[in-house]
Order: C-alpha cells, then structure tokens, then sequence
C-alpha cells in the first residue's frame, strides 16, 4: 500500500526545492489528492445496522468517494450513540440518527440508497420497505432467515426495478475474480474439478450481554419482535431472527462452491447438532456434501462448520482438479495452489504473473506409507488489493447505482445460494439426502 | 581583495572558469543527492496487475506488489544502521554529538549542494562542506572503514581545488564568501 509520505513526481521536486532552500520537507498533498466529487453528484444514503457488521461496513463505506452518509437508524440507543458519536468525533460529521427505519424514510427525503446490516429476520421487511421507497439497497447477508423472506426481497427487487445487492463479498473480491476468471476459466489451470471442500472452524464463544445501563426496555425490544435482551444480543443462534452458523459463516463459502462451479448443486446430505451450546436453537456444528453435476462428470464439496474449537485458525474454500488444486481464502496467507505431478509445467504462468512460486520451509521428505503421493511445490496468487475487505462490493454496488457496472451479486443470484443453504438446514434436520432441483430456487 | 576589486582587476580565464564549474556542479551534486538518497527506501507499492493477453489492467481490480523507491520524511536515515552501531561503540565518540550530526546530516547536505548550485556563498558552502567530510572521515577511521576514508579524501581534494578555482566564479547568485 503506497505510504501517506509517497511522492508524486511533482510533488517530489517541490519538496527537494523546499528542503534545499529551507530544510523543511512538505509534500505536496493538494497536488497527489484525488478528484472530488462534488457535492450534487454524491451519492447519499442510511446505514440501517449499527452492530458489529455495520461498523465493519460504515468503516468501507467511509473510504468510498462520491458517496455521503445521510444518517443511521438502529433500535438500539447504545449502538447508534456510538457510531453517531464516532462519525463526530473521527470525521467530523453531524448525522441524524433514527431508531425506526420507517421515521427515517419518511424524513431523509433525499436519500438514494440503504446499506442494511440488522439481523437477519428484519432484512425482508427492511430492503422490501426500502426498495419500494424508490431505494437502491445493498443488504448484509443472508438474504433472509426463512425462504419466504428471501423469495419476497427477489420479486420486490424485480417489480420495483430498483438494485438489490447482497453481502457476499467475495463476489467483488479482486483476487476471487481474478482466481475465477483467469485461473478457472481462461487457463483452466486446475483440469477436471473432482472434489472441493470449504471449512469456517471457530473456537467457543461466549454468549453475549449487556450492562443494565445500555439494556433495551421490553417493550421497546418486543416493538421489534424479541423477546429478551439475551435473544437480541445472541440473535444469529434464534431460528427466529437468524440462520445459525451455516448461514453466518457458511453462506459465503457454500456461495463460491456455486460461483466458481458455474452450476447448482443436485442434492444435499448433512448432519449437525446443537451439542455444546444448551441455550442456543441452532446447530452449532455441522457438515454437509453437496453433489455437482459439471459437463465433465459429477464431484462432491463438502462443508464444515464448528463453532466449538479453531482447530488451528483459518477459514477457505479448497478446489481440487485433477491437474491442481487452489486452497482459496480472504487471508492472502491462508491461499495456496499446488500442481499435480502429472500437470504440465506451471512455468509460463509463473513468467506471465499469473501465479508465482511459494517460499515454503524445508521439510524432510518421510513417506510413512508408499501409496502417499509425492509433496507438491506450492504456489501463491501474485494479486491483491489495498482496500478494506468489503470495499470492492459496496463500490460495486454504489457504481451500479451510477448505472457504471452491473451488480456483482444480485439478490436473484444470491437467492440460489439462499436456497441451498436452507436445503442443508432441512437435510440436517430430516437426517437424510435431499434432492434440489430448479424449483427450490426458483422465485 | 575587495569583491569589487576582484571583478575588476582578474581578467576572466574562461579555463578556469569551466573548470570551477564543473568542481561546482558535481560536488552540489553530490551533496544534494546523498542528501535527498538519506531520505529514500524501497518500498511496496501495489500496481495494477496486467493481463498478458490483453495487455490491459485487470478490470477486477487485482493489484501485484511491487518494489518501488519512496522518498518521506519518515524514511530518514543518515548513515545505514550497522554503521551507526560501530560508531555507538566508540568512546571517543559522544553520543549527544553523533545524534547532532545525524539530524544535520541529510539537511546540510542538500543546503549546502544548493547553495553551491546557485552559488550564495561559494566558499562557505565548500568549506562546510569540506569540514562535514572530514567529521566523517574521523569515524571511519575509529571504526576502521578504509576504503570509505580513501573515498572522502578523493572529495577533499576536489573540495580544496574548487576553493582554489573559486576566484574564477561566474554566475552566482551571492559572490561574496
């Protein structure tokens, strides 16, 4: 990432004329800053969400040009106090902050667009208000916590011709695209995709709380569907309000199986349980075996989630063909390729850029048992990108408000992903393979 | 001799005089860029990644890291930290003056080189000049750098034949010193 301190050419040769005149250094910043937008061509819009996601958000959304935040809404005082205060406080600017998303459209009349980072269960009724408003909505994954939610966000979307992003990511990630579109699909790098499997292993986490001081009356929480403080602060484990792990952690990365494969899942088996954590409703471990039928022939991706042990830290998504595989992650240092023995040469790719060898330790080669095949050299992605990590999708989104780009992940698009994540919850539950068709995806 | 004395009775000798000029341009030289080189480091920098066959820049947005020189204040380093610790070590060198001399280093170098440049102070330019060389040239002799000594003493002679030519001087901005 270039320094604060990085000299532009210009700016350079004025600060040496000013050191050797006066010894005082100054670079040039008025001449290295970029464009502003003016004023009238912003792009203004609301935060819905002051929670964890929604600060992670609002912290992309400030590094974006050309769009100005118009105010914030949250239920909770303590949430949107905070992010008020700090808004003041770090960037200096003086946001109105609503508690009702209603009140707050009925007053910010010269708002765009929302960004929705509430929990899950409100994200329908939320982005549905919103898009029929006349808003453009980029709304936090997952789309919804039931199917009927999700499928109602998708036509309101299609009826109201307005833009519905959803949160996935990785779907703006350059390096995600450029492993897609280049490694994938032009080089076919990889030959016959065979198997895959993706895991989000986490250790245990205590429930959260809330002091006295910053605790929401009951009636106010019951105004907006909960039933206690616990349950508000610990929403992802309710049916009620979430979709539990599979669908916080899970949904990205059972979302890349779909995006990278280029087709949907056929059936689904899966298992899990609620076997650690009594108080909560949802499985708190679980892994399911989606089966693909690609034009070369069928593979499974399998994929894991625990939210009892790290197992040694790291979240990714791993594809393997029959010519080499990529252990892809968000973490640059998680990500590696290896190319099967049998592959041709990487060599040309590695002179074109497109990947470059991975400095790994010297380990003694001990093959405990002949049928182990011989250790692969490893190797890394050349690119990344100097942004925070959800910048390029909510860039993505405010461009396609500027009719500049198309949605990288509309809901539409989303909303089969939506689907075959609550396929797994369902087979979880039936205790057996189910079979997904065009149908369960279909709006 | 008086300036104006100078002027009017030393007939331009136009040998010596691009004689001096070439001294003066490649000590400034010097000096302005050891200066300015005192604040620079490689850096990495992100560029655009470049699609070999198309030959334009991903329009993903995926950067590669590159090696790039970056000049900031905040690089400031006057002399490489291995060379600073052997000057740590010598006693007859007190700390509080090694710490003067490193912050006036970098910025007395590219005053100086300026000055020489532009010609304010010709000979005090190259005089101070010539006495910075020195200090350092007494550090690498305590921490026995004799290749760099013979090196400073190439820029010594230099300094002394520029003082020498200095009478011939021609376009200066402040002749006087």
């Amino acid at each position: 990432m270039a320094s604060e301190f990085d000299f532009s050419r210009r700016g350079f040769l004025t600060t040496a004329m000013a050191a050797g005149a006066g010894l005082a250094l100054q670079s040039s910043a008025a001449d290295m800053a970029p464009a502003k937008t003016p004023p009238s061509n912003r792009i203004r819009y609301a935060l819905i969400g002051c929670g964890e996601e929604g600060n992670v958000l609002l912290d992309a959304l400030l590094k974006i040009e050309g769009i100005e935040i118009a105010a914030i809404c949250d239920i909770w005082k303590y949430a949107r106090d905070r992010v008020q205060k700090g808004l003041k406080k770090n960037n200096n600017l003086e946001i109105p902050a609503y508690e009702n998303f209603e009140e707050m459209l009925a007053t910010e009349k010269d708002l765009q667009a929302v960004v929705v980072a509430t929990p899950d269960f409100w994200h329908a009724p939320i982005s549905n208000g919103c898009l029929k408003k006349g808003l453009h909505v980029y709304c936090e994954k997952m789309m919804s916590n039931t199917m009927e939610g999700a499928r109602s966000m998708v036509k309101t979307m299609q009826e109201t011709g307005k833009l519905l992003q959803i949160g996935h990511q990785r779907r703006s990630s350059p390096r995600y695209r450029f492993v897609l579109n280049y490694l994938l699909r032009d080089l076919k790098l990889f030959g016959r995709m065979t198997a895959a499997n993706a895991q989000w292993n986490r250790a245990v986490t205590p429930d959260r709380g809330a002091a006295k001081a910053i605790t929401m009356k009951p009636e106010l929480l019951a105004k907006y569907g909960y039933e206690d403080m616990y349950k508000f602060r610990n929403w992802r484990w309710f049916k009620k309000y979430g979709g539990g792990p599979l669908s916080d952690l899970g949904a990205h990365q059972i979302d890349i199986f779909n995006w990278f494969l280029g087709v949907m899942p056929t059936s689904v088996t899966a298992s899990g349980g609620v076997d650690y954590y009594k108080e909560h409703e949802w499985f708190d471990n679980a892994m399911c075996i989606y089966e693909f039928k690609l034009p070369e022939g069928a593979m499974r991706a399998f994929y894991q989630v625990q939210t009892t042990t790290s197992a040694g830290g790291g979240y990714w998504e791993y594809f393997m063909g029959d010519q080499g595989s990529i252990k892809m992650s968000e973490n640059p240092s998680i990500t590696q390729l290896f190319r099967e023995a049998n592959a041709p040469d990487w060599g040309e790719y590695i002179q074109k850029n497109y990947l470059m060898l991975k400095n790994v330790p010297a380990v003694e080669e001990v093959k405990v048992d002949v049928r182990e095949s011989k250790p692969l050299q490893a190797y890394a992605l050349p690119v990344g990108f100097n942004k925070a990590i959800h910048q390029p999708h909510l860039e993505n989104f405010f461009n396609a408000v500027r009719g500049k780009e198309k949605l990288n992940c509309p809901a539409d698009e989303a909303f089969r992903s939506e689907s075959v994540i609550h396929k797994a919850c369902e087979a979880i539950t039936a205790k057996r393979t189910l079979e997904i068709t065009p149908a369960d995806y279909e709006v | 001799m008086s300036e104006q004395n100078e002027t009017a009775t030393t007939p331009t000798c136009w040998d010596a005089t691009l004689a001096f000029w070439l001294l003066r341009g490649w000590l400034g030289l010097r000096a302005v860029m050891t200066g300015l080189e005192k604040y620079a480091q490689m850096g990495k920098v992100m560029k655009p990644w470049v699609d070999p066959k198309t030959g334009a820049a991903d329009p993903g947005g995926a950067m590669v890291e590159a090696s790039q020189k970056v000049y900031a204040l905040a690089n400031y380093s006057p002399i490489p930290q291995s060379m600073q610790d052997k000057f740590a070590a010598e006693p007859l060198l007190p700390a509080v003056m090694l710490k003067i001399f490193y912050v006036l280093l970098g910025p007395a170098l590219i005053l100086l080189g300026v000055m020489l440049w532009l010609g304010i102070g010709t000979r005090v330019s190259l005089f101070v000049q010539g006495l910075l060389y020195i200090m350092l040239t007494a550090g690498l002799i305590m921490i026995k750098a004799d290749d760099g000594v013979a090196w400073l003493a190439i820029h010594i002679v230099m300094i002394a034949m520029a003082l020498v030519l200095a009478k011939h001087n021609q376009l200066c901005i402040l002749k006087k010193w």
